[in-house]
């Protein structure tokens, strides 16, 4: 949402601001941001981010020791570039990484500081030191996120990069580190997918991957964006520095429907051996339905159609409410009734991210059933008026949806940050084994609500 | 200096109480120091991300029934909230199968825009927003660094929807920047609730205060001072306005901690005439003695204390001299606020273990209550037990923190929130956290601790596994740096770079901050 256009009553936080855009530094191996920054904005963000969001953590650096300038007062006024040189130049020789990003906030910006300068006056050839703006008051952690790739990018990646193509190598964009709360266990899920087809995947965050990932970006024969609207600006300006072409699949796939598209997109794009993958097709969806017919008598028999929630609201990122709109409405069999977007997409990718929802909900949805909102609470207040006496909807959404939904006796699923203070672990809803899943975890909540046993 | 509760906010720690954030030597040597008032702060050449006020001040006021909070802040400082809120309030306890309703968190979402040309408008509509969207008794505007640096005016906001609200609505000082302390958001909390629910009470009664983080636990104490005939008034992040009230009526008061409790609790003394008991803390066997005498004596009640003194000590005694053997000859290093870290090592020694040393994120020469610089409960322990052992103090750094734990291989970290649990766990090391308020009052907190502790020590094989596993991220030149190598050398920090200058506004003076450090930068 523009400045102060449509502006509401944001309540619900369920995005940090700008710096939490450090979480997809941290993701990356070898790369660290160093905050000229206030003391207490690392926690803000790994409050959101972080901690009651699955319990998880960046690995190695955990945020308290990433190394922060922590402006005061007195900074404000003096000035503190002093300060934030003498944390960085301890941070290079301290810490085994081989990309610093200075990464201003709020204070540091207001007050002004020229951190180029200091970026230039400590990179060396053996390290990297980037400046990153990421102003709380100039956008939220989604546009951090964006901030970071395209500063890493042009600072690093297009001055390092390897050089030529490889064929079948595949850079996976669209997936925001932590913001997406199964970020972790779904790329390794995407990562053997794409293996077992005959690709090469080339995924920059998560275990073992790191300052090699972001040096070959620029030979892979073609970008992947598996998101509605994120990364597309970093898909271009990839295209534009390497003329790497990009195929946007608007969702990371969910269910046997889904992949099988993805699937037979990427034998296309890559000519791989349709008769392979074809095959992978049939395997990975009889193994769906094989786990989905062992529970036919608990579905159908026992509490059948008309106790199990057959419609849903999301209140989550464009991301995560495509995804599952996907698997719900194409595969288990249930429609939206009304999708809210508290993420602030940004004006221009508004229209796009509503014909995606609108194709993907097969006439389900009108157009003002898709709300594009900076107010995590307007889904509470419109559901106030929402007549539930003759079928639960079930919500897809966060921590603060769980309490919502609670209070309604609807079954809840969180798929959206801030996820909630249990451990995600390696949990994820990809392909057809994640929607297995995600199955059970929506039936199991409507189980545990007492709503099946309404009919006997 | 009085506590007044007509500011905006509190004045910060630095000032109020000559607060250290840097420091490292000996319990008697910082003691001394403190009480002599040559107490030096040190400051870093490299530091490590903290907290700041924001989260204690916010987390706090937003557990409060009826009221909500409107950050003026950009879009992220709020989401301090998830941490202790997560949704719901966790600071008080809630009976199973209740569901609460989720806080009520909002932001005024400061653009770059609003930087430029303000954002006072946005926040009015906001805070109108909020109100008809949730019908609240009480409205809390935190501030921010942005808000402040900016130079909002926002105690003329809270007073304009005062006024067109009908109900309270209070500023609630939480830019981060004022102070390295957090604990600072603490006291910001009372003084902003105080300011608006403290009433002259009409009479006089036998209760006696209990200012902490929650009132969990609460059924373990209650019958304590019912014996001395004192029923007991609960200022916490979940209390409502009759507590409040209640306790401008009472006679004596305590607090979880002397960093949390201190302000607040001198402010009822100061104003109501509340006793307020801080030179010995309750917790563990020793402080609920010293504790119980010295409130039984002020009550005229010497004998009741003594009296319940004896029956708690025998109702743990076989439980806890059971544990002991676990616990003997075992070693452990705390990192914890000021007002725990030398609570917890007095509760370790009590115990039979061996405390090599205390980390505590801040360090306080003074109390509130007095200006007797020996009325602090790490002097006491000094003086009147004759113990001693390494100290340092830091505002949560961890990487000073990795190199501590590292020199001093301790069998046990005891720890809590501020990051060294994770660090010394993934290094090895087992942690544990100690609990804190009313959980570790008394023979009952000094039980349930040693408890918790033998069962640390009973399986240590997640810790054993990270240890085989661990590879430092960090250089071979960290490694095998001493603890505290990152203090800075004479003029290597703070070293003016240019001043803060906004276009066509006047550069603010340094003599204009120095003249009144207790409010925000641009009033």
């Amino acid at each position: 949402m523009g400045e102060n256009s449509g502006f509401s009553c944001p309540e619900q936080q369920r995005v940090g601001c700008g710096l939490g855009g450090i979480y997809t530094a941290l993701s990356i191996g070898g790369v660290l941001p160093v905050l000229h920054s206030g003391p207490g904005c690392i926690h803000a963000m790994n409050s959101v981010l972080s901690l009651s969001n699955g319990g998880q953590n960046p690995v190695p650096f955990m945020e308290l020791s990433v190394p922060c300038s922590n402006l005061s007062e007195e900074d404000v006024v003096f000035g503190a570039g002093g300060k934030i040189r003498s944390v960085l130049e301890h941070a290079l020789r301290y810490y085994k990484a081989e990309i610093f990003l200075i990464i201003t906030g709020c204070s540091a910006e207001i007050i002004g500081e020229d951190m180029q300068e200091v970026a230039d006056e400590f990179s060396t050839p053996e390290k990297t030191v980037l400046p990153v703006a990421l102003p709380g008051f100039k956008g939220n952690n989604v546009w951090g996120h964006g901030q970071i790739l395209s500063a890493l990018i042009d600072g690093f990646v297009e001055p390092y990069g390897e050089r030529g193509t490889v064929k079948g190598r595949v850079n996976v964009l669209g997936v925001v580190p932590f913001y997406d709360p199964m970020w972790a266990g779904t790329l390794e899920r995407l990562e053997c997918l794409l293996k077992q087809i005959g690709l090469e995947p080339n995924i920059l965050y998560g275990r073992d991957k790191g300052i090699q990932e972001l040096k070959r970006i620029p030979t892979a024969e073609f970008n992947l964006v598996l998101a509605p609207w994120t990364d597309l600006d970093a898909a271009k300006k990839l295209k534009r520095k390497f003329g790497t072409p990009y195929v946007h699949f608007p969702y990371m796939p969910v269910g046997p429907t889904a992949e099988a598209e993805l699937i037979r997109v990427l034998t296309e794009t890559a000519a791989l051996d349709v008769q392979k993958t074809e095959s992978i097709i049939k395997d990975r969806t009889d193994r769906y339905f094989y786990y989905f017919d062992r529970n036919l008598n608990w579905l159908f028999d026992m509490h059948n159609q008309r106790s199990l929630p057959r419609e849903f609201f999301a209140n989550t990122s464009a991301s995560a409410a495509l995804s599952i709109t996907k698997y719900l409405v194409w595969d288990l069999g249930l429609s939206p009734r009304k999708i809210f977007i508290p993420e602030d997409v940004p004006k221009k990718h508004q229209p796009g991210v509503r014909d995606l929802f609108l194709q993907t909900a097969k006439g389900y949805l009108k157009e003002e059933d898709i709300v594009f909102t900076d107010d995590g609470g307007l889904f509470e207040q419109y559901l106030k008026d929402v007549d539930q006496t003759v079928r639960k909807s079930a919500v897809f959404g966060s921590i603060w949806d769980d309490i919502t939904a609670k209070k309604a006796n609807m079954p809840f699923v969180p798929v959206g940050t801030p996820y909630g203070d249990n451990l995600i672990c390696d949990k994820n809803y990809f392909g057809t084994d994640g929607a297995l899943c995600l199955m059970a975890d929506l039936y199991n909540d409507a189980e545990k609500k007492g709503l099946l046993s309404a009919v006997i | 200096m009085p506590i007044d509760l007509n500011q905006e906010e509190p004045q910060i720690r630095e000032l109020r109480t000559r607060s250290v954030t840097g420091y490292d030597g000996t319990l008697k040597d910082i003691t001394q120091q403190g009480c002599c008032g040559c107490l030096k702060n040190k400051k870093r050449c490299f530091t490590t991300g903290s907290y700041c006020t924001h989260l204690p001040a916010i987390t706090s006021v937003l557990g409060l029934p009826d009221t909500l909070v409107v950050d003026h802040a950009p879009i992220g400082c709020c989401g301090v909230e998830m941490t202790f809120s997560g949704g719901y309030s966790m600071n008080e306890p809630f009976a199973p199968g209740e569901y609460r309703d989720n806080v009520r968190m909002f932001t005024s979402k400061l653009t770059e825009s609003d930087t430029v040309f303000g954002g006072e408008e946005k926040l009015k509509e906001v805070v109108r927003g909020a109100f008809h969207r949730h019908h609240p008794k009480e409205i809390y505007i935190a501030t921010s660094c942005t808000s402040s640096i900016i130079g909002e005016d926002v105690g003329a906001a809270a007073a304009e929807m005062t006024e067109e609200l009908g109900i309270p609505v209070t500023v609630l000082g939480a830019a981060g920047m004022r102070s390295n302390l957090w604990s600072v958001g603490f006291e910001a909390h009372f003084h902003s609730v105080g300011k608006t629910r403290f009433r002259a009470p009409e009479k006089k009664t036998d209760t006696i205060v209990y200012a902490g983080f929650a009132s969990v636990a609460s059924e373990a104490v209650e019958p304590i001072f019912k014996k001395l005939g004192l029923d007991m008034a609960f200022l916490t992040a979940g209390s409502t306005k009759e507590d409040y009230e209640k306790a401008c009526t009472a006679r004596v008061s305590f607090g979880q901690c002397d960093v949390d409790a201190s302000y607040i609790l001198t402010y009822l003394e100061q104003e109501y005439g509340v006793k307020y008991f801080h030179l010995h803390q309750p917790n563990g066997g020793i402080g609920f003695e010293r504790f119980m005498r010295d409130l039984g004596g002020y009550l005229g009640r010497e004998k009741e204390a003594e009296e319940i003194i004896r029956e708690e000590r025998e109702k743990y005694r076989e439980k806890i001299e059971e544990l002991k053997p676990l616990l003997k000859g075992k070693t452990a290093l705390v990192a914890l606020g000021a007002g725990y870290a030398f609570e917890m090592v007095r509760m370790l020694k009590e115990l039979g273990m061996e405390a090599v040393h205390a980390v505590s994120f801040h360090y306080d020469p003074l109390i509130d209550a007095t200006e007797d610089r020996t009325a602090r409960s790490p002097v006491a322990d000094a003086e009147e037990l004759g113990i001693d052992y390494p100290v340092t103090v830091n505002n949560a750094q961890e990487m000073e923190n990795y190199l501590i734990v590292k020199k001093y291989k301790p069998d046990i970290v005891v720890t809590r929130a501020h990051g060294a649990g994770s660090w010394s766990a993934f290094t090895g090391v087992p942690c544990l956290d100690p609990g804190l308020g009313i959980n570790i009052i008394g023979y009952r907190g000094l039980y349930l601790f040693a408890d918790a502790l033998a069962s640390s020590f009973r399986n240590t094989a997640v810790f054993d596994a990270l240890k085989a596993r661990y590879v430092s991220p960090f250089t071979d030149e960290f490694e095998a740096l001493p603890p505290h190598s990152f203090y800075a050398k004479a003029g290597e920090e703070g070293v003016p770079h240019k001043p803060y200058k906004k276009s066509g506004e006047e550069v603010l003076s340094w003599e204009r901050i120095a003249d009144s450090p207790a409010r925000s930068s641009r009033e």
